[in-house]
């Protein structure tokens, strides 16, 4: 088999297909694109099963823009729809629609249309991934743990609202620009997040986010406008945490802390990419929240052991994000940096004071901190204790199970 | 030797509405599979059908359209192979890539008519 197709050839295809189209006709015909697109990788899978074509992405094109053609025919046809192609259809030629940087022209205006202040963060993301990424509705449920009907009732709300507010398929205005952007950083953000900490048991999944999100922060950093000081911490950042996805978790899917995890598995290729966005970053002036948490995860990465780990250095960065977004999170993470540098007055202080309400479902992690700090203390029943509350708020089975397992090495040491 | 028909039943993607991944994912099995029963000289031929339906029926010829039935039986393609005996095919039959879909592999040996 020499001519083997490209990984994810057919989502990251659709997407482009779908956000051309959609810069065709206009964002009203979405529905209608989409099972177009759709439709077209059924027969391609069935075409292909005998014969791959030589070029496969050239193949879809063209089906893609006799597609389109079809489609035009379709929704002429259609009664009373006649006025509206002529909103959709831009002054560009179909052809020159297909162009590399046209494409990718259409997908970045895809993206900001998905992170349109009128949608519902939580469409957002669900319409990105649909819209941009090639997911199926059953592929974000997955990807977001959550009901499949919950994702098709986001999706339709999505939709609805960008029909609602006659969103156009265009860039924001330079008014807009920067909230816009922002916000489309946090979309792609949030979106690796989902996979870099989520604990969903298919690895595929969780690797399929990460990789989404670095694609996406790719493509704006391709357009000069829109690159910026935060734009590329925030790559450097998604670099830096993908580096180590793979050592997160064992063969068994069992969570492995950074303290023991495997460093030399770290991908290296990845934090060069890494540090020279960092590099870039720097060359401009906005700092963000990327800055800083870029930062530290480049300090974790220089650490040969996690013995050499530079907390001091962690410290400042961390108590420079909380000046600069203040959060009850940032100020968690204070307590556990202070914890490892042993300034357990300074550590009890803060979690004393610790709005704990703030930390929602994440709760665990304030009595995890808790109960290793009694550790470190040399009081192994007090932390035993407050493990156990820590078990009690963590939902998650593979987070349980790490709690248990750790909780049972306390047990063990109280015993000697 | 002899000619068999490997006869897909159900498992249609339109239907199922796979993502653009997973119809990837399985075109790359039957790519695999097909170039597998190619290279060991076993597939005749074949093809994948459309899966709208039109029958005649009755003396009085009664056109009609689909669908009909459940998806679970419409024939989305076939293979021919040849083969010692239905029991190969069967074994041959193991890569079919869509048993999780719900998909059925209907073997038929080919009638030969003897001068």
């Amino acid at each position: 088999m020499e001519n083997k197709i490209v990984d994810h050839l057919f989502r990251h295809h659709y997407g482009k297909m779908v956000a051309i189209l959609v810069r065709y006709f206009g964002l009203s015909h979405i529905e209608t694109i989409e099972d177009a697109v759709q439709d077209t990788f059924i027969k391609a899978t069935l075409q292909w099963r005998k014969q791959l074509p030589d070029n496969p992405e050239a193949w879809l094109t063209k089906v893609a823009k006799n597609r389109t053609i079809d489609l035009l025919r379709s929704i002429k046809s259609e009664k009373n729809r006649a006025d509206k192609i002529a909103t959709g259809t831009s002054s560009i030629e179909l052809n020159d629609l297909f162009l590399d940087h046209e494409i990718a022209d259409s997908q970045l205006r895809m993206i900001f249309v998905a992170c349109h202040p009128r949608l519902k963060p939580h469409e957002q993301i669900a319409f990105a991934l649909k819209t941009i990424s090639g997911f199926s509705t059953k592929e974000i449920a997955a990807a977001l743990l959550t009901k499949e009907d919950t994702i098709t009732k986001r999706l339709n709300r999505a939709k609805q609202a960008i029909v609602k507010n006659n969103i156009q398929f265009d860039f924001p205005s330079p008014n807009e620009a920067q909230d816009r952007l922002a916000r489309v950083m946090e979309v792609v953000y949030l979106t690796f997040n989902e996979g870099f900490h989520s604990t969903n048991k298919d690895k595929l999944i969780r690797e399929d986010l990460c990789g989404e999100s670095i694609r996406l922060c790719k493509l704006l950093l391709k357009k000069e406008k829109f690159r910026s000081g935060s734009l590329y911490a925030l790559f450097a950042l998604l670099c830096f945490h993908a580096a180590r996805l793979e050592s997160k978790t064992n063969d068994a899917n069992e969570i492995v802390d950074i303290r023991e995890q495997d460093r030399s598995k770290w991908f290296f290729p990845l934090i060069q990419i890494g540090n020279g966005s960092m590099n870039k970053a720097m060359e401009y002036d906005d700092v963000s929240i990327y800055h800083y948490e870029a930062a530290i995860a480049a300090e974790h990465i220089k650490a040969k052991t996690f013995e050499e780990t530079n907390w001091e250095r962690i410290l400042n960065w961390y108590t420079e994000l909380q000046e600069l977004q203040p959060s009850t999170f940032h100020l968690l993470n204070i307590a556990i940096v202070n914890l490892q540098l042993n300034n357990f007055e300074v550590v009890k202080d803060i979690l004393e004071k610790l709005p704990i309400s703030d930390l929602e479902q994440r709760e665990y992690l304030y009595y995890g901190c808790y109960a290793e700090y009694y550790a470190k203390r040399g009081d192994l029943v007090l932390a035993v204790a407050h493990l156990d509350t820590t078990i009690k708020k963590t939902s998650n089975r593979q987070e349980r199970a790490y709690l248990e397992k750790k909780k049972l090495k306390f047990e063990m040491q109280s015993q000697i | 030797m002899k000619d068999f028909m490997m006869i897909f039943i159900g498992a249609d993607y339109q239907q199922l509405g796979l993502s653009p991944e997973e119809l990837q994912g399985r075109m790359g099995k039957w790519f695999a599979w097909g170039q597998k029963m190619e290279s060991q000289g076993i597939l005749k031929g074949g093809e994948a059908l459309v899966p709208n339906i039109k029958r005649v029926i009755g003396k009085d010829r009664t056109v009609s359209d689909g669908p009909f039935a459940d998806i679970k039986e419409i024939v989305g393609g076939y293979y021919t192979v040849s083969a010692e005996s239905a029991d190969a095919v069967v074994k041959i039959a193991q890569d079919y890539p869509d048993y999780d879909l719900g998909g059925t592999v209907e073997i038929r040996e080919i009638m030969v008519f003897d001068q």
